[in-house]
């Protein structure tokens, strides 16, 4: 279902004015698996992420979701693929402080299910599943942290997307509220069939993961081109 | 969800700064309202009056003066006219309506008019008669007098109640009343929206009658209606209307040639008033207001700005759930125009609202019925111009919204 060959992208120069890119020769996983992306910081887990919902373009190489390669996609396109195929979790939640609890979830319902007849039922559902339905109208200040994470994964899940793609869904919670928050969002992934793509540096978390994707050697220096090295670009 | 829901939101979320916003943005718009709409109903006001004659002759002096004087009940008069003139006027037979109009007095401020019966009989321009009694009737006796439905209002006089007239046009501590010649109140006018509301209609006979008794010394005050004998009776002014319209100008030199006096017709004189006086301070206070509204759209502009740099996170959010770059535009748009939407509808409500708080003291002022809630066109046109350029100014923050990549934005912190 999800398919990345010989991708790479030009990631810019790190802090030591060295340039890098993101280089993955293969990655393949198959409807409905479970995966958790492991390695150091900065090794490239939240940007395979990124490629396969489409918020960063690869330079080079194939990008396959549910058979589509995104590199031939339109900038609108892939707004449109990230709506119906993939559902975004972050560590830092990212939910909308203006809007309640039920509120973001709908947002999140008003750009995945366009069509959807009766979302504010849908919503509620959702966010029953995930134990906030007495949190509807709360706005996420209102809520502790690990509550925020729970709108999140309830946005997520909303508009039906058949990937969710977490990067590091427990870094900003406590052990505790973390390892939850892990069981609920993998728990979600194998009732309905969902692929899971999960970026964590907790070994625990990536133990109790039936897939382990190691991504410590994605990140390389740049290899210069003849011309950049005659000109010393 | 809608967008303008979405933007409803974050309005109120950050309440303070809107609120400072829409504040900005209605300031200009009711400026411009008011001037707009002041200069509209001013027009309006002063040419139903000026309407009402299509000549007035007087003493010599300026048109002007002759016309607020005698038509708007302001200013000093010009100078006397020989009775007489008014009679061979009167029996001109291109003059459908003349009456004499004599000053000297007032009461509580308001001017007494010496004038005739047939005053009354004054028709308006569709042929009906333009004053209407409320209560009572016209003079019987030479010391009964009409009062314009202001000065019933404001002084409390009822039908059949006396008072006595002071000297001058003006109410001034210490002047001479008229103790030996009480008026009775015979009638009351029904409110007519002009400057005939705040004035007291007598006799042309009652004011010569007083003045005559009076010391002669009277006499020399300007304006005054004064007699010596019949022969050489004078009155302040002689309002006319013709069978037709088109003899004003014809009528008006005869006047002037044929006369001591002078001719006006009051529309003219108005206008050039408008045009030459009141034009230029209105352009000038436009030209402030345009510049208000100008600042506000800049207003407009710097705090969606800012209000989506502010966003930028929020935005990229929005577009990682699957939101298309147009639809982060639109809501930017929709905030913008939320605020000038907003700003305007509270402009207007300002505008007219402190208009209709301003009616009573420019009725009193100068017996203009101003409608403060009229929206004349040329109003119209400049609030769908503060409009568009509201919703230019919030067209920049939105393209910038549009053109902005997700990615980087993502991993700013809330």
């Amino acid at each position: 279902m999800i398919r990345l060959n010989k991708v790479s992208l030009h990631l810019g120069k790190t802090d030591h004015s060295l340039s890098v890119q993101f280089q993955l020769p293969a990655f393949e996983v198959t409807a409905g698996e479970i995966v958790a992306l492991t390695g150091p910081s900065g090794c490239g887990k939240s940007t395979l992420l990124n490629l396969v919902s489409g918020l960063r373009i690869a330079d080079k190489g194939e990008i396959i979701v549910d058979g589509v390669n995104l590199m031939k996609l339109s900038p609108a396109q892939l707004d449109r693929h990230r709506g119906t195929h993939c559902g975004m979790i972050f560590q830092t939640f990212h939910l909308l402080s203006p809007f309640t609890a039920l509120e973001n979830v709908l947002i999140g319902l008003r750009f995945s299910d366009r069509s959807q007849k009766y979302p504010k039922k849908r919503a509620i559902d959702v966010l029953e599943r995930v134990g906030l339905g007495d949190r509807l109208h709360a706005r996420p200040e209102e809520l502790s942290v690990g509550q925020r994470q729970r709108i999140a994964i309830a946005r997520a899940l909303v508009g039906n997307a058949p990937i969710l793609l977490a990067d590091e869904p427990t870094g900003a919670l406590d052990p505790r509220t973390g390892l939850e928050i892990f069981h609920l969002l993998k728990r979600i992934a194998e009732e309905d069939n969902r692929t899971l793509l999960l970026v964590t540096h907790d070994p625990s978390i990536a133990r109790e993961m039936p897939n382990n994707f190691d991504c410590s050697e994605l990140i390389k220096p740049k290899e210069l081109t003849a011309d950049e090295e005659v000109t010393g670009s | 969800m809608n967008f303008f829901f979405m933007a409803w939101q974050y309005l109120k979320f950050r309440w303070l700064v809107s609120l400072l916003t829409i504040f900005g943005i209605s300031t200009g718009v009711a400026l411009v309202c008011a001037v707009l709409a002041l200069r509209h109903e001013s027009e309006r006001a002063l040419s139903r009056d000026a309407g009402l004659y299509d000549l007035v002759a007087g003493g010599k002096g300026s048109p002007l003066q002759l016309v607020l004087s005698s038509v708007y009940h302001l200013d000093s008069p010009t100078g006397n006219i020989p009775y007489k003139e008014y009679e061979r006027i009167r029996s001109d037979p291109r003059v459908e309506w003349a009456a004499p109009v004599g000053l000297g007095d007032n009461y509580l401020g308001y001017r007494i008019i010496g004038t005739e019966k047939h005053f009354f009989d004054l028709p308006d321009r569709e042929g009906n008669l333009f004053f209407e009694l409320a209560e009572g009737d016209v003079f019987q006796d030479r010391f009964d007098v009409v009062l314009g439905s202001q000065v019933a209002q404001a002084s409390g006089l009822e039908i059949g109640d006396s008072f006595f007239g002071t000297h001058g046009l003006i109410e001034v501590a210490g002047a001479e009343v008229h103790r030996d010649f009480p008026y009775r109140v015979s009638g009351i006018l029904a409110p007519s929206g002009t400057a005939q509301d705040r004035a007291i209609f007598g006799t042309l006979k009652s004011v010569w009658e007083i003045h005559e008794t009076e010391d002669l010394l009277h006499s020399a005050i300007q304006g005054s209606a004064i007699m010596a004998d019949h022969k050489t009776r004078e009155t302040t002014a002689i309002l006319v209307r013709l069978e037709t319209p088109g003899l004003r100008l014809w009528m008006a030199d005869e006047i002037r040639e044929g006369t001591d006096g002078i001719a006006a017709i009051p529309i003219n004189e108005i206008m050039r008033f408008q045009q030459g006086i009141l034009g230029p301070v209105q352009k000038i206070l436009l030209a402030i207001a345009g510049v208000v509204v100008a600042v506000s759209c800049l207003t407009v502009l710097i705090t969606l700005h800012q209000a989506a740099e502010r966003r930028r996170r929020d935005i990229a959010i929005l577009r990682s759930l699957g939101a298309y770059r147009r639809e982060v535009a639109t809501l930017v748009f929709s905030e913008g125009l939320l605020l000038t939407g907003g700003g305007i509808l509270l402009g207007l409500l300002i505008g007219h609202g402190g208009m209709a708080i301003a009616v009573d003291y420019f009725r009193e002022a100068t017996g203009l019925i101003l409608n403060p809630w009229r929206i004349p066109s040329d109003e119209l046109y400049a609030l769908l111009i503060m409009a568009l350029s509201g919703a230019l100014a919030s067209t920049f923050p939105a393209i910038s919204s549009y053109r902005r990549t997700p990615i980087d934005d993502l991993q700013l912190s809330e």
